[in-house]
């Protein structure tokens, strides 16, 4: 029982951290309709920048999150008037392999700068701590106050696109890009800033992340598949889809956790001789699949 | 004999109702006009029996079978083929491979599909364009071209998606000389929808008129010409005051 | 018959166009001739290797205009079949190659019937995902080696061995691709052509305007799909015979994938020569740069930098590719 609790309350911290991780691509899908492969990316950057500043400053890790915020603030506006404003124009095949350059550049430039090896915090006011909620689970203090830092993050993002007049702007571009652009909304403007909120919520999420997972230069991808199967699954540019698929997507990268209670419980052989543990993200990947053909507006969207 | 059976057809989305309870028949031979004020669901008519969009209720007959579930190249296979308002052809398909495509649904050899696209080309007047791009041609040539490529499916029943919005006098006339062609020539059923009034009541043998999709009146041209609900409908106040409360043909 | 003549009939293409891929292709036969480095011959395989792919993915992606991000899965099928039947059972390549094929054909309609019903950007990302997939499933299927992956050690036999396609000078590996090169591109030029070519580019076009001509869109995508499967696969095959050595996270990684995508964009997808040009101008880029910026230089990264800033140039400034620099040249000219 412990191991299936335990499991999923690991798996519903890491999807209010996941969900933070797509939010951005969900704005940033919804405003222009590129998908940016490059997400993961400046997920890693958000990493490094909570690590470095942490060692730099020698400060708390989790008291990095405004550096990340402007660090990704900047670079989604850099990436955007350098290099994304062209793909607009082009046809989706070159904006697809347009974000997929941006990626290996942004990957491989910190391959250059920073090396390729593994890098983790080890020290921080939470780091190796851990609360007993009883019933033997036992959930480490950095993922909790990430879990919870990433809902005060995501509720933040998502009052600014909902209550304020620069995120009705936003929405505005999102329906109907022309349309807006004749009421007098500087379009190109709003595009720069859901490429800001968008790369800063995910490094944000990456200075959270990097308490409790190491960093090196390869670490987009997965992240980028992840945050690509949690939009489809909350529907490509829903905001309040991106959270509740985020728990959903969560829970399924600890199936190995629950398919080890599954195994203990009934005692069954042939479960236990499955590696459970190697096929931890093709779920997620799978799950990518399996709902988008079967939905492929996701569960919450209003994009298609 | 009926060529094309409409039966109650209704056709809605989400709420809004674009066809409702449309019935006509086309018999084999004819020359049916489809007429209505913009937005009345004349395109929306020609989707539903083309097969691509699904109808909501109703039944469409064609050549005695029931095509209302069938999907659109099912239709087309049939000998069911359209055209349509805006031809976005984008591509780089040049005039004879776009008319080659729609002759490769008869055969799988290319060279007869090249031979029956320049016998098309050649029978509308179109040979001169037959190596360029479609997007390269103006819109009026770009229509002509759809037409052609319709005839390459050897179809029994032709629709046409206005072919002579927006040409110049000169343009209509060569269009409407294709489609007498097309029609007589070949012997192939026309149903058009069309909104240059001059050609429609000119051709049509008998008028299907919609309005806020629904059929408000059915007949030949003369007779349509003189209905009241169709003048107030399409027509409008200002034609009626301008020419007596009658269309009449060679305006 | 007609078949053919239309694979051999180039007569569409301008002049020079002939006159430069006869040069090209003379060079291409007569190259071994120059005794030029083992690494120039080593790049040379690659690019043809590589032009292959590309035209495999060009069936699809440039005439059907379904961008596909996971053919790197049928890499791995092709190449594992071979590399499984060769180890296990002994069985030549020339046997195991369409068997591979078959594989890659079959699981291509599996994932290929589901996944078309998606377009655009959903279509590209599921594509990377089925691949994912299956590649996790080879790094933990014991029968081929897992994470491991496989080896033909080339002792065990006699080379040159051409049943095997074990040889131990690469200008043999070297002839038989430039073969299955030649191939490929009567098998290209006769698929533009064909029925399914005009279908698949009218699709394209406008989906509703091909639906309403007749034509099956769906089961043209998942016809062409399984064509260009087939391609890589081939190339797959002959890579396990070449490498010798395959394991999942190289042979069927997303940036091989990306790669093959990539290199039909950068020569012009939807173009005959598209990607050969791409496949030529990239590959010797990737593997120079490699060598002497990463290698010599010690600079880890900085190829595959340049590499990106090559992509996103292209993706911004010239989205058609380099063939569609010659063309929109040749057009302005002729106006």
């Amino acid at each position: 029982m412990d191991i299936l609790v335990g499991s999923l309350a690991a798996g519903i911290l890491i999807g209010m951290v996941l969900a933070l991780v797509a939010i951005g691509l969900t704005i940033i899908f919804g405003v222009m309709d590129i998908v940016n492969f490059a997400h993961g990316e400046f997920l890693m950057i958000g990493m490094y920048t909570g690590l470095l500043t942490a060692q730099g400053m020698g400060i708390d890790p989790l008291f990095t999150l405004p550096f990340a915020a402007v660090v990704g603030f900047l670079l989604g506006v850099i990436c955007y008037y350098g290099f994304v404003k062209f793909l607009l124009r082009g046809p989706m095949v070159a904006q697809l392999l347009g974000t997929f350059g941006l990626m290996l550049f942004l990957r491989n430039v910190a391959l250059l700068v920073f090396g390729s090896e593994d890098r983790a915090v080890h020290s921080g006011i939470l780091v190796g701590r851990s609360f007993e909620v009883g019933m033997g689970v036992v959930i480490p203090a950095t993922k909790l106050a990430a879990a919870g830092l990433s809902v005060v993050a995501f509720v933040t993002v998502w009052m600014l696109m909902n209550r304020t007049k620069v995120g009705k702007a936003l929405t505005a571009t999102a329906l109907n890009s022309q349309g807006a652009r004749y009421m007098g909304i500087p379009t190109d403007r709003m595009n720069a800033l859901a490429w800001g909120i968008g790369a800063a919520s995910v490094t944000i999420a990456g200075a959270l992340i990097v308490n409790f997972w190491s960093v090196n230069p390869f670490v987009g991808l997965l992240f980028t598949m992840i945050a690509f199967a949690i939009v489809a699954l909350g529907g490509f540019g829903s905001v309040p889809g991106a959270f509740f698929a985020g728990l959903v997507v969560g829970i399924i990268t600890e199936i190995p956790g629950i398919w080890d209670f599954f195994t203990y419980t009934f005692n069954l052989d042939w479960m236990s001789r499955v590696p459970m543990t190697s096929f931890k993200y093709m779920w997620v990947y799978l799950a990518y699949f399996v709902i988008m053909v079967v939905r492929p507006r996701g569960l919450f969207g209003w994009k298609y | 004999m009926t060529l094309l059976e409409v039966q109650a057809l209704t056709k809605e989305f989400g709420g809004l109702r674009a066809n409702c309870d449309i019935s006509f028949n086309v018999h084999q031979g004819e020359m049916v006009g489809i007429i209505g004020p913009n937005g009345a669901g004349k395109t929306t008519l020609f989707n539903c029996i083309s097969g691509l969009y699904p109808v909501t209720s109703g039944r469409i007959i064609f050549a005695g079978r029931d095509i209302t579930r069938l999907k659109a190249h099912e239709v087309a296979r049939l000998g069911l083929a359209r055209t349509f308002q805006v031809y976005a052809a984008t591509g780089d398909l040049t005039v004879e491979e776009n008319v080659m495509v729609g002759c490769f649904l008869r055969t799988r050899s290319r060279s007869q599909a090249m031979a029956r696209a320049k016998q098309i080309l050649y029978d509308l007047k179109l040979e001169d364009l037959s190596h360029y791009r479609v997007s390269e041609l103006p819109v009026a040539a770009q229509k002509r071209v759809t037409m052609a490529t319709a005839l390459g499916l050897d179809p029994k029943l032709l629709l046409l998606d206005e072919v002579a919005a927006g040409l110049n006098p000169n343009e209509v006339e060569e269009v409407m000389a294709n489609i007498k062609h097309v029609h007589s020539d070949l012997g192939i059923t026309v149903m058009l929808i069309e909104h240059v009034m001059e050609m429609v009541m000119k051709i049509s043998h008998r008028i299907v008129v919609l309005d806020y999709g629904e059929k408000i009146a059915e007949g030949d041209p003369q007779s349509i010409a003189k209905d009241p609900r169709v003048i107030k409908a399409y027509l409008g106040e200002r034609y009626v005051r301008e020419h007596g409360g009658e269309l009449s043909p060679s305006s | 018959m007609e078949v053919l003549r239309n694979a051999l009939d180039f007569s569409d293409f301008p002049r020079v166009d002939l006159c430069v891929a006869a040069l090209v292709a003379s060079f291409l036969l007569i190259f071994p001739l120059f005794h030029f480095s083992s690494f120039a011959m080593a790049t040379m395989i690659q690019f043809l290797m590589f032009s292959l792919y590309g035209m495999g993915w060009n069936t699809i992606g440039g005439y059907g205009g379904q961008v596909d991000l996971g053919k790197a899965q049928y890499v791995g099928i092709g190449a594992y079949t071979t590399s499984v039947m060769l180890i296990r059972w002994d069985v030549p390549f020339w046997v195991s190659m369409p068997v591979g094929m078959s594989f890659a054909v079959l699981w291509s309609f599996i994932i290929g019937y589901p996944l078309f019903r998606l377009k655009g950007h959903y279509f590209a990302i599921a594509t990377i995902a089925t691949s994912l997939v299956l590649k996790d499933l080879f790094e933990v299927w014991d029968f081929v080696g897992a994470a491991r992956g496989l080896e033909i050690s080339p002792i065990k036999y006699h080379p040159p061995d051409f049943l095997r396609l074990i040889f131990k000078e690469d200008v043999y590996y070297y002839y038989v691709i430039l073969g299955f090169f030649f191939l490929g591109i009567f098998y290209v030029n006769w698929f533009r052509k064909s029925r399914l070519g005009f279908q698949l580019r009218s699709i394209k076009d406008n989906e509703d305007v091909a639906r309403s001509l007749g034509i099956n869109v769906h089961w043209a995508k998942v016809k062409t799909y399984a064509i260009a499967t087939a391609f890589v696969s081939l190339v797959g095959s002959f890579h396990a015979c070449y490498i010798k050595n395959i394991e999942p996270e190289d042979t069927m990684s997303l940036d091989i994938s990306i790669l093959i995508a990539l290199m039909a964009m950068l020569g012009g997808a939807g173009s005959l020569w598209g990607p050969i040009i791409g496949a030529g101008v990239l590959i010797p880029l990737k593997s120079y740069l490699k060598e002497w910026l990463g290698a010599k230089a010690g600079l880890v990264g900085i190829d595959l930098i340049i590499y990106a800033v090559i992509i996103m140039l292209i993706s911004a400034v010239e989205p058609r590719g380099i063939w569609g620099i010659v063309e929109k040249a040749r057009r302005r000219r002729s106006v």
